[in-house]
């Protein structure tokens, strides 16, 4: 696709300098093509670009029908499906400006969003999102209309405030009528310095802020990606990651309007996994969660296995490692380990990855959060290569990213084509870039503390090398200072430790303290089968937690790691959390995520317990 | 000491593992249930422990003794009677003979005084007792089930979903037996149910099964006041906004 920019005008996608523009030219050129799949009971429909186009078309002139302004706030919660993208892009195409909204906020939050951002019209997934809204609604004086995209036991629903997803495309379609012109006027008057979405970003200091992300940023961000790992019209990918997120909706939205690319949305998140399988994206992009969860998947089948599949295994991998060590430092491999790795793969490496739905992958990339770095070596090792990128909502993703022509393992990648990446007091990562928001909603406050001069401050404390290579060491706030006086950062401990398949996540403690400390999450999956095979009585998660064998194989899991750090870096003490938590509770976040500062108060009596004399 | 105790059992049907690493203790003279949806593994732990089934791993200890791997009579010797799903009683025996086939391991001669015991707890079976058993109603048979169950004097009692197929009056009554042979015999009884209610009202302490495993457990008391509970097995959500709620929490097992 044609790309041209420039620092100072705006980003161009073959002649479109906005995203509507741009939405109606594919769906003019590619028409008949599969657009967006969806499975639903087991079956994959499909949705080509005139529907897509179609269906957005409705939903917003529905929407005009209903008396959107341009730059009225629309707010979305639904899991990843079909009419979050096409209610997204008719919000977009007429002006309006769409929200997400994570399906697991409770109540208060979606309060909270719908008055910080304005919201006039509500998009609910369904009959469990929209009990939330009217739980709310009379708290919310901007909202107006409520419209449901899935009915089901909604029959009866009488309520002025509400209407379907089918009601409010019939609007659209009377609308059209009458109002021929409306739909391509407002795609002709969308500016690149129009704002289109609101991104929430949870607030670690104070409530969740909407980062404003204009047309111009997006178009941007759209170049960028196909700049650094070419998408094609070809290409398939699995839409699983909540669009409520930057990187979502990056990938699932608008990658595929540049590029013309398939969209595979899963019929459910409990099916992710098998859907995966049967789509075998080509291009996939997923969080450390994500990638940590597959590696340990194949770790169980593999303790289930034959001794003869652990050992084809063990073979297989160190043939792959071998030659991913030649790739990563860019050397060509020996002719006689190609022709292991050739044995390897066919006999071996090839059916992990279809299990895993990702053997036609060109590649795998990463964000969002730390990664161990022993964990992209093992993909690397299965024989595909996984790079690393890093980025922020506040420059609308991408800001540094490794290339499969210039990489360097362990770094984040060099800065984009356009980006500018530096360094700012005590290290902290800033950012220029045409990507860059335009701001806080309605928190000039705020904007004016994190964009300063046109810089973006990210948190971030990294370091740049001679080559450009940017390397990330923690969020400035959380890096540990002991007692002693030495500076700790605690992401680096917890990445090792989240590399054991029995640790989901973990979180260093030590600020002005003594010794470093731990509250570890386990995966009860994985730990469970441990407890089993080792004959350890439990009932639930929490006895589980309590016993001996698991507090012994835990620390065991932890001195692994130690052995890796200095002395001052070490984990003294450690505590489990005893509950199996889930995105509803504050703990973690949409992405399952310890939240470092909800754990620290939430978990307070833990760890002064790990801080008094034994 | 618990009366009864399972330690990490796995049990199998073929290749498929029904229940994966199941612990748990039976006090004695409680009344234990076990809740838990259709396949969640609750037969076959009451299976496992009777020796119906044999466990592939783990251990089952009964007066602290480890009863694993012993054949089901030797388990019936100990005072363990099980009284199966669907009643299984022989339809062409009578209803006396029903009853003596619970003793067949006794030899002892007070086998006709516990014959008088079933038919004073259970005076609908001793209207006819040289009735072929086929012939009797789903309530009277499982009376009968009980009763020969009852006629091993057993230390505990397995009972695996009594109350199905019955009509509420008779699921009433079958639970007030079982909640006056606990007390008047001190039987330990290990209950399986379905209806919920009824299990928690009659327990002292409860397990909630889930695909093989144990994801819950606490006194009958807590688990009728546990969230999960109440909107999962006793179908008493909160109605919400509407009024009419139908979407459920996701299971938190707190």
């Amino acid at each position: 696709m044609a790309v041209n920019d420039s620092q100072d005008s705006a980003t161009a996608i073959d002649g479109c300098e906005s995203l509507p523009a741009l939405f109606r030219k594919r769906v003019a050129d590619l028409g008949p093509k599969v657009a967006i799949r969806e499975k639903d009971f087991g079956i994959w429909n499909e949705y080509s670009w005139a529907d897509y186009g179609e269906h957005a078309r409705l939903a917003g002139l529905g929407l005009k029908a209903l008396g959107l302004e341009r730059r009225d706030v629309c707010s979305i919660a639904s899991e990843v499906n079909k009419e979050w993208v096409f209610a997204d892009l008719g919000v977009i195409c007429t002006g309006g400006i769409t929200n997400g909204v994570y399906p697991t906020d409770a109540p208060n939050q979606v309060e909270y969003l719908i008055n910080d951002s304005g919201t006039r019209f509500y998009f609910a997934e369904d009959e469990e999102q929209l009990d939330k809204v009217l739980e709310v609604r009379e708290r919310t004086p901007t909202l107006e209309k409520i419209i449901i995209f899935d009915m089901e036991g909604l029959r009866s629903l009488d309520d002025p405030m509400c209407l379907s997803f089918d009601a409010l495309q019939d609007l659209g379609r009377e609308y059209a009528e009458t109002h021929p012109e409306v739909w391509d006027g407002e795609i002709d008057k969308a500016r690149p310095g129009d704002l289109m979405i609101l991104t929430y970003t949870s607030g670690t200091t104070g409530p969740p802020k909407g980062a404003m992300i204009s047309q111009a940023n997006m178009l941007f961000m759209m170049a960028t990606v196909q700049r650094c790992y070419g998408v094609y019209d070809t290409d398939e990918q699995l839409g699983f990651l909540p669009l409520a997120h930057v990187a979502g909706r990056m990938f699932y939205t608008f990658t595929p309007i540049e590029s013309g690319c398939v969209v595979n949305l899963v019929e459910n998140l409990e099916t992710i996994n098998h859907d995966q399988q049967e789509v075998s994206p080509t291009v996939h992009f997923a969080v450390p969660r994500v990638w940590e969860k597959q590696f340990s998947t194949v770790q169980i089948k593999l303790k289930e296995g034959t001794a003869l599949g652990r050992a084809a295994y063990g073979l297989a991998m160190a043939v792959g490692e071998r030659r991913a060590a030649a790739l990563k430092e860019q050397r060509r491999v020996p002719l006689h380990l190609a022709a292991a790795f050739v044995v390897a793969e066919a006999l071996v490496l090839k059916n992990i990855r279809r299990l895993l739905g990702i053997d036609k992958c060109r590649w795998l990339s990463t964000a969002a959060a730390p990664i161990a770095p022993d964990l992209i070596d093992w993909y690397w090792a299965l024989g595909k290569p996984m790079y690393e990128l890093y980025g922020q909502t506040e420059c609308t993703g991408i800001a540094t990213a490794n290339l499969a022509t210039d990489f360097r393992i362990g770094s984040v990648g060099k800065s984009a084509e356009g980006v500018e990446v530096a360094l700012a007091e005590h290290d902290e990562i800033v950012i220029r870039s045409p990507g860059v928001i335009q701001g806080y909603w309605n928190k000039p406050e705020r904007t004016a503390d994190t964009i300063r001069q046109g810089w973006l401050h990210t948190g971030d404390v990294g370091r740049i090398d001679d080559d450009g290579f940017v390397y990330l060491i923690d969020r400035m706030k959380d890096i540990i200072i002991t007692a002693g006086g030495k500076n700790i950062t605690p992401s680096e401990i917890e990445n090792q430790l989240k590399f054991s398949p029995y640790i989901t996540d973990a979180v260093v403690v030590g600020d002005r303290r003594a010794y470093l400390t731990c509250l570890v999450m386990i995966d009860d999956e994985n730990v469970m089968k441990f407890a089993q095979d080792n004959d350890v009585p439990f009932t639930n998660y929490t006895s589980l937690c309590h016993t001996r064998e698991v507090e012994d194989l835990i620390w065991g899991e932890i001195e692994t790691v130690n052995a890796r750090f200095a002395r001052v870096e070490t984990i003294k003490r450690f505590r489990l959390i005893d509950q199996l938590l889930d995105p509803e509770d504050d703990e973690l976040t949409p992405t399952q995520k310890l939240k470092r500062k909800v754990v620290n108060e939430k978990y307070a009596d833990l760890i002064e317990d790990m801080y008094r004399a034994p | 000491m618990a009366l009864l105790e399972l330690r990490n059992i796995e049990t199998y049907y073929g290749p498929i593992m029904a229940i994966r690493g199941v612990s748990l203790k039976v006090a004695q003279s409680d009344i234990v249930t076990i809740l838990g949806a259709n396949g969640a593994g609750k037969t076959t732990v009451l299976k496992t422990i009777s020796a119906a089934m044999e466990a592939q791993k783990g251990s089952v200890t009964f007066e602290g003794v480890d009863i694993t791997g012993l054949d089901p009579d030797r388990v019936a010797r100990l005072g363990i009677g099980h009284v199966p799903e669907g009643r299984e009683v022989f339809p062409f025996l009578s209803v006396d003979e029903n009853l003596r086939m619970g003793a067949y391991t006794r030899s002892d001669a007070d086998i006709g005084a516990d014959l008088d015991l079933v038919y004073d707890y259970f005076p609908a079976l001793a209207e006819d007792p040289s009735l072929a058993a086929g012939f009797l109603s789903g309530g009277q048979q499982q009376m009968l089930a009980i009763g020969r169950a009852l006629m091993l004097r057993p230390r505990l009692m397995l009972l695996d979903e009594p109350s199905l197929g019955l009509s509420p009056i008779l699921t009433h009554e079958i639970a007030g037996i079982v909640k006056r042979l606990n007390e008047e015999q001190s039987v330990t009884m290990l209950l399986v149910e379905q209806n919920a209610k009824m299990a928690l009202d009659l327990g002292d302490y409860g397990y909630v099964m889930e695909n093989g495993r144990i994801v819950m457990e606490d006194t009958c008391e807590r688990l009728k006041n546990a969230t999960d509970i109440r909107e999962f097995y006793l179908g008493l959500k909160d109605q919400g906004v509407r009024g009419k709620r139908r979407w459920k929490q996701r299971k938190r097992w707190r």
